[in-house]
């Protein structure tokens, strides 16, 4: 993947500007508070993983990230490369999304699905027929670097549940988005693909900086891969807890 | 470190469980209602059962009507060949204009991708145009256009576009939109998210709907010449006036031969497309 982080170089003499600002953020759903009073200043280029028990609203978390849903209460300020302030809703075209269900188009091919990543850079008229062939190169330097070359051109919907997870991580990656969030990009995959995909996340995190919020459940991969744990509690909405784990690596 | 082994536990057997067994009302959904209610109107219907109420000796009229038919009279293959050519280009001709037309009538029209005042409207031209059968669409147009092909495809297009649409409309209601949200949540515009998320999932059921129309079509192009918008309907019909049974019973041997060759050609066309497209979501 290029950097296009050209015109953000950190600046050791200021102060980091966040890429992220929570500020008191809380989701109700069903009439109970998912969690409440979230609030941080989330470092560019920083790995979090998002913890927590199942039905516990990790996914609802990433959904008010990527402005799919709307916050009970709170808000959310993003900034971008450039350096202007977005809120959750205009920020969306910079925001990589791997849904846990993936939502891969299943009659389209594996190479299509991750060229959908880019179609925001083009108008629809440039896209009805094909995609720039440099596009079509990236994309399958991309897959093959995970692993998918002999999948180019089969439909994704005939491809097994790892080689879709994958697809769908590539599809997030290949839009080359500022904020990349990817709920259980792994729960398919071997130990093997399991630590090319998160290490694939870490590199875009620290050497294009693009911050990475990731959902997990094995405690041994989270002590590995994220530079932040953010656990959500069941019980107390309030008691969300942010732990430092590799933030030395991040600004 | 070893990680600590999960212990071995029964499952539990003293725990509270809902009621397994739903009320009858509560089964009462609005597919069942509609079913019930069917077979009331069936029940209903029996009367027009009854027929003339005169004694009638139905086999011995089949067999008197049928004995007139052979045995063809080839004699006529040639122009009924010729008039038949006229007729499937006519089919294929309307059946290209309402695959045109149907599929923004059809966006309109699915509830999925359009505001509801726009299904409505949509959906209210559709069955207006459905309920004029197309034998008096082809009227209309021999009295715009005059007795010629252009009347026959024209009236057909018409027919077609009622059909077509609410098929295409259900095949892209069928399609989950939420691939073509995400799409969309990516920055992809709304027709790139349709023509990405959406249409490679629609494109199956409508060309399949498509062959079935061409097919309907063929059929219906025979009989709209009978009101003299060209094809092998006037040949049908001038057969029918001087009695001539036998010479009928040639177009009709024609037809059904063509028409039975185009459906073998969808059936192995469909199946193919049907298995392409449920094969990720098969039983």
């Amino acid at each position: 993947m290029q950097s296009n982080s050209t015109q953000v170089q950190p600046n050791p003499a200021a102060p980091p500007v966040p890429h992220l600002s929570i500020r008191n953020l809380g989701l109700k759903r069903n009439d109970r508070w998912l969690f409440r009073n979230l609030n941080w200043e989330v470092p560019r280029g920083s790995v979090i993983a998002v913890v927590g028990p199942s039905g516990v609203g990790k996914s609802s978390l990433l959904n008010c990230l990527a402005g799919l849903a709307e916050p009970t209460e709170g808000e959310l300020t993003f900034s971008c490369n450039a350096g202007c302030l977005h809120k959750a809703t205009d920020y969306q075209k910079r925001v990589g999304i791997v849904f846990q269900n993936l939502l891969l188009s299943q009659n389209s091919t594996v190479l299509r699905n991750v060229l959908c990543g880019r179609l925001s850079r083009y108008p629809w008229w440039q896209t009805l027929f094909h995609f720039p062939r440099a596009d079509k190169q990236a994309a399958a330097l991309l897959l093959a670097d995970l692993g998918l070359a002999a999948h180019l051109h089969r439909r994704a919907g005939e491809t097994s549940g790892g080689e879709q997870q994958r697809a769908a991580v590539a599809r997030a990656l290949f839009q080359e988005p500022e904020l990349l969030l990817a709920d259980e990009p792994v729960s398919n995959l071997d130990a093997y693909l399991c630590g090319r995909i998160l290490g694939i996340l870490r590199h875009e995190a620290h050497q294009n900086r693009r911050t990475v919020f990731c959902v997990l459940h094995d405690p041994a991969l989270l002590e590995r891969f994220a530079d932040y744990a953010l656990s959500l509690d069941p019980m107390n909405p309030d008691k969300w807890r942010i732990r430092e784990i590799h933030a030395a690596s991040a600004d | 470190m070893q990680p600590p082994l999960i212990e071995a536990e029964p499952p539990r057997s003293r725990v509270a469980v809902p009621p397994v067994d739903l009320k009858w009302h509560e089964r009462l959904g609005v597919l069942n209602i509609s079913l019930l209610l069917f077979i009331v109107a069936v029940i209903c219907s029996a009367g027009v059962l009854r027929g003339s109420g005169r004694d009638l000796n139905y086999l011995a009229n089949i067999r008197g009507f049928f004995a007139n038919f052979f045995p063809p009279d080839f004699t006529v293959t040639g122009q009924t060949l010729i008039g038949l050519c006229e007729t499937f280009q006519i089919a294929v001709m309307a059946t290209a204009f309402a695959i045109i037309a149907s599929v923004p009538i059809a966006i309109a029209g699915a509830q999925t991708l359009s505001p509801r005042w726009l299904v409505l409207i949509s959906r209210f031209l559709m069955n207006a145009i459905r309920t004029v059968p197309s034998l008096i669409w082809a009227l209309l147009a021999v009295a715009i256009v005059g007795p010629n092909p252009l009347a026959g495809v024209i009236g057909l297009t018409f027919y077609s576009v009622g059909y077509l649409g609410k098929f295409f409309s259900d095949a892209f209601e069928s399609v989950d939109i939420e691939v073509a949200r995400a799409l969309r949540a990516a920055g992809a515009r709304t027709i790139q998210a349709f023509q990405y998320g959406l249409w490679p999932h629609a494109k199956p059921l409508v060309w399949s709907y498509s062959l079935w129309m061409l097919e309907y079509n063929i059929r219906s192009a025979a009989i709209v010449g009978i009101v003299g918008a060209g094809g092998v309907g006037l040949q049908l019909h001038t057969y029918q006036e001087y009695y001539q049974w036998n010479k009928f019973a040639t177009v009709l041997l024609f037809m059904f031969l063509l028409v039975s060759a185009l459906d073998l050609l969808g059936e192995r066309v469909r199946n193919q497309i049907v298995r392409k497209a449920v094969s990720t979501k098969t039983l």
